[in-house]
């Protein structure tokens, strides 16, 4: 027996420091011949790029934007994506027919110049000539229309909702592209949707689009795909048969953090160039660093208050809320400047109305003085007024048939300043005697449970909205009547809105639609179902000793509706 | 040896467990509040048609026997399904992930255990000395520390300060290799900080069982004898007494591969591991249903091999096992 298993147990010990032998290779003696190979693990701060790793001796200097995230994008396809990072990719992959400028003017892309016809139902393009794909065919006007078709016709991904009143898409002649309307469009769809190549897209149905993981991505841009090592890395190279100027970096490298505390260090020792968004505690951390420039800057999206105002019977809310005084007065109890300084740390502005004041053209500012804002004694003055008081002494008013006024909020667990803000909320309604009762959520429960068309069981949530587009049209369509079952998150339902709202999407004229864009933020505002409480910082950071250039604009450095930070930097010195 | 009528029941055992497992899967994700297509719709403003498309692509509009029979297909044909979130076949989308949580967990249970098993060794031998005293005491302060914060600490003060290793990621960005030894030399380099996390974590509870356990096994009249006949105490130790401490070590490992193959979720968020935790962790949050159900049955399958494993060694190391 004992020889037996002494043998085993040296079997055993034997195959344990086998295993054991891989780990020991990665020993810091065992590094030093291994060096030249990974050359680029540690570039030298002042460098952009690395040096080419095969040739030590004779460096090829290559440009390389090396951009941090801290999430991943979730497909390469255009009509299946619903993630920031893969917007940004594809940005830069595929070209649009029109694209902004870094001031957010409209600028041509694959369409040289466009013209509305007298009517404005019409919209011409002509195409630039001598594109190509990435993949050496050339590009068409048939791709155009293709693409366009395609969307419309099988209302595919985000991009189908700003082609509901696309009639026609034809094309003329080889160089000219024309989009015929049913109505006017205020906003020209050839500044949102990408167009696809027709001989690789023209051959898959609808379905077979929606399983399309879009691998190998081809399309018109400035940079071209080269791979995606998933959880790690993604990586696009300069497209030298590009139609515009060339970008200044060779390659854009984006690599995956798993927290951004991590990612914020990268930054720091300079193994990243820039870093994409991080939270306000740690973008604080890089405010002092040497040759780092934190970025604080206006974003497109806001936090909102958003309360349950379904007219419908089966509504399970409080009907309560259906009271818009109740609603005003909780607006009049908020102090959005608190919720900034406490729960954004800061990092905001106090919010107002629904287009976030990145949108800078169309944003409607209320003036302090005409603000529902941090009047608590307001509040309790329309309360009375209106008969809401407290008849039974327990500090929370009741309605003049007795209801108190007990409302149930929701909010999302991991978004830490939004609970935050809905702590804060709660107290500042308690003193205008109204009880909330808080109860945080998963994102994904929180959206079943606010969308929950046929019986909302909810009263007040608190969530947030980005916008996609430098255009009204997108957050002013949220409350509209036909939104119901669709984005409106607060079943808000009013005929005059929704018919200023038609007016004001198909008015070429910027200032006359401006008037209506307006009037549409100011009546939504005094009917107080969203409380927007603020408009968030986009907190970027970047290196100064590696890319110059970098264009600090609305939006963001990056992740932003521009892509002209990316084809504008140059290497620094 | 080994019994094979027994080895072929603990087998069945396995499967039936594997079978309820498969099931529980299904149902648990489905009874969560939530909704795979909601979030998607909201972000992309969907109409109602493409909505009630995504459903019927998914199978979601089905009622729930004809989801189960269609996730059972989609296992039984080894593809487990489309990934909602990134529309491949989630077998893709797992197989890498699968392959870099395993590196890392192998890696780091084999140091795991070796270190802790030989420092346990060594603090039973010296039983009461100033050497058992302190590698109780480091062991306990070890064990007890935060698994995120020891990893945030090695990534500042090794990662950053020191620069001795790579902070993230599993391979050196935008790195080319001459050969497939400077790869895995990279690939090396970035295990060694996870990989040491763990260690100082995890080490604490095989030092003290080992500890423990031989602490007993050395009372034994057997070991006196062995001492008697004059036989040196290093022969005692290693050929008399730490073998027949092995059982309770052995299932601690058995243990430590279930409980590390979850837990491994919090390093792999420090050090940017691409492996299964923020696949997972990102799935949840997306009721990305096909890609938790895969991953949630591999974590499952991990755990009962590993226990079918433990007591399959049961049987080899100890012949009273043989009889139950």
């Amino acid at each position: 027996m004992f020889p037996f298993r002494r043998t085993l147990f040296f079997v055993l010990s034997f195959s344990l420091l086998l295993g054991a032998c891989a780990p020991a290779t990665t020993s810091p003696t065992a590094a030093p011949p291994a060096a030249p190979t990974i050359a680029p693990a540690q570039p030298t701060a002042a460098q952009p790029g690395a040096v080419a790793p095969t040739a030590p001796s004779q460096p090829v200097k290559e440009a390389i934007l090396r951009v941090g995230w801290a999430s991943e994008p979730d497909t390469m396809n255009p009509l299946t994506t619903y993630s920031t990072e893969a917007q940004e990719i594809i940005q830069l992959i595929y070209d649009k027919l029109l694209d902004y400028d870094s001031s957010f003017k409209t600028t041509p892309t694959l369409a040289k110049e466009f013209s509305y016809s007298p009517d404005g139902l019409s919209i011409t393009f002509k195409l630039r000539d001598n594109v190509k794909w990435h993949d050496g065919q050339p590009f068409t006007a048939d791709d155009v229309v293709f693409t366009y078709k395609l969307i419309k016709d099988n209302e595919l991904g985000q991009y189908a909702q700003w082609l509901v009143d696309l009639t026609s898409a034809t094309s003329p002649d080889a160089g000219t592209v024309v989009l015929t309307f049913a109505k006017p469009q205020a906003f020209n769809p050839g500044l949102v949707i990408p167009i696809l190549p027709k001989h690789i897209w023209s051959s898959m149905s609808a379905t077979d689009i929606e399983t399309f993981a879009n691998d190998q991505p081809v399309g018109t841009g400035p940079f071209r795909f080269v791979d995606w090592k998933k959880g790690t890395e993604l990586t696009l190279e300069r497209n030298s048969d590009f139609w515009g100027s060339q970008p200044a970096a060779s390659k854009i490298i984006y690599i995956l953090y798993g927290n951004e505390d991590v990612m914020a260090q990268a930054l720091k020792g300079g193994d990243i160039d820039i870093i994409t968004e991080v939270p306000p505690t740690i973008w604080d951390g890089l405010v002092d660093t040497p040759d780092v420039k934190a970025a604080a800057l206006p974003s497109f999206s806001f936090h909102h208050i958003g309360f349950n105002v379904s007219a419908e019977p089966t509504s399970l809310g409080n009907p309560l809320l259906k009271d818009k005084v109740i609603r005003q007065a909780l607006s009049y109890a908020l102090d959005r400047n608190q919720l900034v300084q406490v729960a954004l740390a800061g990092h905001g502005k106090p919010g107002d109305t629904i287009i976030p004041i990145g949108i800078t053209d169309w944003h409607l500012a209320i003036p302090a003085d005409q603000a529902m804002d941090a009047k608590p004694d307001k509040a309790k003055e329309i309360l009375d007024a209106a008969g809401y008081t407290d008849t039974n002494g327990d500090g929370v008013r009741e309605s003049k048939d007795g209801k108190p006024l007990q409302f149930r909020l929701i909010a999302i667990e991991t978004t830490s300043v939004d609970v935050r803000a809905a702590q804060l909320f709660r107290d500042a309604a308690e003193k205008v005697g109204i009880k909330l009762d808080l109860q945080t959520l998963d994102e994904n429960t929180l959206g079943n449970t606010v969308y929950n068309t046929d019986a909302p069981d909810w009263d007040i949530f608190v969530w947030g909205w980005d916008s996609g587009v430098m255009d009204p049209n997108y957050m002013l369509g949220v409350p509209l009547c036909s939104q119901i079952g669709g984005n409106n998150d607060v079943f808000y339902c009013n005929n005059e809105y929704d018919g200023l709202y038609d007016q004001q999407s198909t008015t070429l004229d910027v200032a006359a639609r401006k008037q209506i864009v307006d009037q549409m933020q100011k009546m939504f505002y005094d009917d107080a179902a969203y409380l927007v409480m603020w408009f968030q910082d986009k907190l970027q950071a970047y290196r100064t000793d590696t890319w110059q250039g970098w264009k600090e604009i609305p939006g963001g450095l990056v992740y932003n509706l521009t892509r002209d930070n990316y084809l504008n930097i140059t290497p620094a010195k | 040896m080994l019994r094979f009528g027994l080895v072929l029941k603990k087998a069945v055992q396995v499967i039936i467990t594997l079978f309820a497992v498969i099931t529980f899967n299904f149902l648990l994700f489905r009874v969560l509040p939530g909704d795979p297509i909601r979030l998607i719709a909201r972000a992309g403003n969907l109409s109602p048609e493409a909505i009630s498309r995504l459903r019927d692509l998914f199978g979601l509009d089905k009622p729930l026997v004809t989801q189960y029979f269609y996730y059972l297909r989609n296992l039984f044909t080894g593809e487990f399904g489309m990934s909602y979130t990134y529309r491949r076949p989630v077998i893709d989308i797992l197989q890498e992930r699968i392959a870099n949580t395993v590196i890392l967990l192998a890696a780091a249970t084999v140091i795991v255990v070796l270190i802790g098993v030989a420092a346990g060794v060594i603090a039973a031998a010296r039983r009461g000395s100033k050497t058992d005293q302190s590698l109780v005491v480091t062991s306990l302060v070890f064990w007890s520390l935060p698994t995120f914060w020891t990893g945030l600490i090695l990534v500042i003060l090794l990662g950053v300060y020191v620069k001795a290793f790579p902070v993230s990621g599993i391979t050196t960005p935008g790195a080319s290799f001459d050969s497939s030894f400077a790869r895995l030399l990279d690939l090396g380099k970035h295990l060694v900080l996870p990989t040491i996390t763990l260690a100082i974590v995890d080490m604490g509870q095989f030092m003290l069982i080992t500890r423990s356990t031989l602490v007993d096994v050395l009372t034994e009249d057997y070991i006196l004898t062995g001492k008697a006949k004059g036989l040196p105490f290093r022969r005692v130790l290693w050929g008399h007494a730490v073998p027949n401490a092995l059982l309770p070590i052995i299932t601690t490992t058995a243990l430590y591969v279930s409980l590390v193959i979850g837990g491994a979720i919090q390093v792999e968020t420090v050090f940017s591991w691409p492996g299964m935790g923020r696949l997972m962790y990102d799935a949840v949050l997306r009721r990305d249903y096909p890609i938790l159900e895969a991953s949630f049955l591999f974590l499952a399958a991990t755990v009962i091999l590993a226990n079918f494993l433990s007591d399959i060694m049961y049987m080899v190391i100890d012949p009273r096992v043989k009889e139950a």
